[in-house]
């Protein structure tokens, strides 16, 4: 018997001993093996651009992406500048779409790709006319920037980048003329962090944010201050709407957790009543 | 003794009120869901959509994307963009809808073209009535 | 007593023999009169089991296994349907108070020494029952189809191809091909309503019908008259001197359910989100590998145990010895003495492997 107990003992205190870069090896064997549904994709454009022969001002590409709003979100080199990621001969051949660096005047289609309700509205806007017949004039990455592209906020409108070009005045107007929305649009999204932080999905929500707030930064793009104006209320109320929604789910939430402590507290009642009966003597 | 048939009925008295607390919630839990103001329809007049144009209108609550197309004559469907739910709009040159955030696009159909959105656009039921469209 | 209840206690009565039947079971079945509270946990358990299998046939109503819909519709019954959310909630935990009181149930059976013979099979039978359990844990927990889930089964199906030959084969198996997807959520939706369901039951019949057969076992601690003689013929346990199941042990193990039930909705209440973190509302995308991957605190200690053994064949192997030890664990201790504070060596291995396992448990946490 003895011999078994002791046996048992050194099985269970072997592990224990162990150690040393256990989880990387655990993640290398487990999580990245092609069975584990992710497969590790080839992809020659951060390849190069992360490797030795790189020239120095293209290497930190690679790196700026990973921490772009667009990398979390799925999009990456070829999505932009198209070519073939998986093809190292033909990674930035023409043929399959590559476009390098657009020029400035370039720069409104290469992201109106995908942000096709923005271009119209800028191609519309002074700026984007400015751009179309002067072939100089804020574009997307002037504002935006390019690989480490981050979420908009309405801080990108600041006294220093416009008045690289023009007086910031019809800008700082154009800014207070956002700010009401914004901030109610902030204000919503923390609600919908909370939401999530309390075990909710807030599918529906976040949808309606992201398509009333995109409605309006398009329409912002108009750089038409009037418009934005006429169009606030409309705008505020629609955020108001999702405000009342998130409301109601904390309200449904808080309801939830009374039902719940009521049915404790008549369990602890039945629990006390049942310990006073077991302790009072049959007769 | 008369204490510990005072205590068998409390816990009885309990005990009911407690099955109750979860029979309650069963019936809600089984119960069909009320439908009642999910099925309205909307009606629209012929006119108001001239040939090659489209309208949004909204049918309970919901977007839908009404198209009056030379060929297939009247078409219904939810305008919400299924990627991030932006509306799609209708673009007669090229029969096609284009939802105006990140630029997936539809056929007539409601069927993705091209783009990020995962999944059809719903349709919605369109009777011809007269003058009238019925929507929903 | 009113006429009807009379009358239908009489028309059953002259059938089935009602009175003996409940004499027998209630009152002339008698119960060792040092009985301790712990004496009540299986009936906890099978308390536990009771609310699994009504709150799971709630959700099977609303809940729609596969891939596209399962975390919609499991989140439209947390929402949307009335009372959904108190249905799931019991269900996810209750699953985990289960695993908790079975765990408990164990261990204090262990420490009673109550595995000794004759009672071998009745600790077989219950360790059986609580693998069961233990899979029943690991097929649900991917049926929300979320982030969590995906990649926890994710990780826990790779686990088989440590071993050489048939690792892969079993992996494949399990998934229902080369990775997780909308054919293994159907899989683990079979095994946990239709396969582990009547394993179980059959399970806990032969558990019970073992405890009543072979009589309780008079005394927690120390020798008792059953385990002094030759195990030569049959001889039932019965405790002539004893109190009778009814009331005297019927309405503890009754307050010990009600106690269940209590930290269950104390859990909801105050502490809803306590089995949710964040990626558990977030839904299964098998293109996004969450920052940190970890399995239900019930295999934290194996998971962790895996993790820190370099070989990882060595460390499956180690794994299925030691449940294997567990479970034949009655014919491994045969020494007759019950009582562990007589047997110095058995009692540090226990509180070795106890502080392991929490240590285990701990460090996996993170």
């Amino acid at each position: 018997m003895r011999r078994y107990v002791m046996l048992l003992g050194l099985l269970l205190v072997f592990p224990l001993t162990a150690s040393g870069d256990y989880r990387e090896e655990f993640e290398q064997g487990f999580l990245t093996k092609t069975w584990s549904g992710q497969q590790p994709e080839e992809n020659f454009c951060i390849e190069c651009h992360s490797s030795d022969k790189m020239k120095p001002e293209f290497l930190t590409l690679a790196e700026e992406w990973k921490a772009s709003w667009h990398a979390q979100n799925g999009i990456a080199c070829h999505d932009c500048h198209g070519g073939d990621p998986k093809d190292s001969s033909m990674s930035m051949s023409p043929h399959r779409g590559f476009v390098g660096k657009p020029s400035p005047a370039e720069v409104p289609e290469f992201c109106g790709k995908c942000h096709i309700g923005i271009l119209k509205n800028y191609l519309e806007s002074g700026n984007g006319k400015a751009l179309r017949s002067t072939g100089k004039g804020p574009h997307c990455e002037v504002c935006h920037g390019s690989h480490n592209v981050q979420r908009a906020n309405i801080d990108i409108i600041n006294e220093q980048r416009c008045t690289k070009c023009h007086s910031y005045e019809r800008a700082k107007v154009m800014k207070q003329a956002l700010f009401l929305v914004e901030k109610k649009a902030g204000e919503i999204e923390d609600g919908i962090k909370a939401l999530r932080r309390a075990g909710v999905y807030p599918e529906e929500q976040e949808r309606s944010l992201f398509n009333t707030q995109a409605e309006f930064r398009t329409l912002f793009h108009t750089v038409d201050v009037n418009l934005v104006n006429e169009r606030t209320d409309e705008f505020t109320r629609k955020l108001g709407a999702i405000e009342k929604d998130i409301q109601g789910t904390f309200i449904e939430l808080r309801s939830q957790k009374n039902f719940s402590a009521f049915l404790m507290a008549l369990f602890s009642i039945m629990g006390g009543v049942l310990f006073l009966i077991i302790r009072t003597p049959d007769k | 003794m008369r204490r510990r048939t005072f205590l068998q009925s409390l816990l009885a008295v309990f005990g009911t009120v407690s099955a109750a607390s979860f029979a309650y919630p069963l019936l809600r839990f089984l119960a069909p869901p009320a439908d009642a103001d999910r099925d309205k329809k909307f009606t629209l007049a012929k006119k108001d959509i001239p040939i090659g144009t489209s309208r949004v209108v909204l049918v309970n609550d919901k977007p839908v994307i009404v198209i009056y197309e030379k060929g297939k004559g009247y078409i219904a469907l939810s305008s919400v963009c299924t990627h991030l739910g932006c509306l799609v709009g209708y673009e007669a040159a090229k029969n096609i809808l284009v939802c105006p955030c990140h630029g997936g696009t539809y056929d007539l159909e409601g069927n993705v073209l091209s783009g990020p959105p995962p999944r059809p656009l719903s349709k919605v039921p369109l009777k011809v009535e007269n003058e009238q469209l019925v929507i929903g | 007593m009113n006429g009807v209840t009379k009358r239908i206690r009489n028309w059953l009565e002259v059938r089935v023999g009602l009175d003996e039947l409940l004499r027998s079971n209630l009152t002339d079945y008698r119960v060792p009169s040092n009985i301790n509270l712990f004496h009540t946990l299986g009936a906890v358990a099978v308390v536990g089991y009771l609310i699994q299998v009504i709150t799971g046939i709630c959700l099977l109503i609303y809940y729609i296994p596969h891939a596209d819909h399962a975390f919609r519709s499991v989140q439209e019954i947390m929402t949307r349907v009335p009372y959904g959310w108190l249905f799931r909630q019991m269900h996810v935990v209750g699953s985990n108070l289960l695993i908790a009181a079975v765990f408990v149930h164990m261990v204090t059976i262990f420490l009673m020494g109550n595995y000794k013979r004759p009672r071998e099979l009745t600790w077989i039978s219950g360790g059986l029952l609580m693998v069961i359990t233990l899979c029943f844990g690991f097929s649900g927990y991917l049926l929300p189809w979320t982030q969590l889930s995906y990649w926890a089964t994710t990780v826990a199906t790779s686990i088989p191809t440590a071993f050489p030959v048939v690792g892969d084969f079993v992996s494949r198996l399990l998934r229902g091909g080369s990775s997780v997807t909308g054919i293994t959520l159907t899989r683990f939706f079979a095994v946990h309503v239709s396969l582990l369901p009547p394993l179980f039951v059959f399970l806990m019949v032969v558990h019970i019908a073992l405890i009543r057969r072979i009589g309780l076992s008079a005394t927690p601690f120390g020798r008792s008259d059953e385990e002094k003689r030759p195990l030569t013929e049959f001889r039932k346990k019965l405790h002539p001197d004893g109190y009778p199941y009814y009331p005297y042990l019927l309405q503890k193990q009754a307050l010990m359910g009600i106690l269940y039930f209590v930290v269950m909705f104390l859990v909801i209440s105050f502490a809803p989100t306590f089995f949710f973190p964040e990626e558990a509302t977030v839904p299964a995308d098998a293109f996004k590998t969450p920052e940190s991957i970890r399995p239900e605190w019930y295999f934290l200690a194996p998971y962790q145990m895996l993790k820190i053994i370099p070989n990882k064949f060595l460390g499956i192997s180690l794994q299925i010895i030691l449940l294997a030890v567990f479970i034949f664990w009655p014919f491994l201790d045969t020494h007759k003495e019950k009582n562990i504070f007589k047997r110095p060596v058995l009692r540090g291995v226990f509180i070795v492997v106890m502080i392991a396992m929490v240590i285990l448990m701990w460090w996996g946490r993170r």
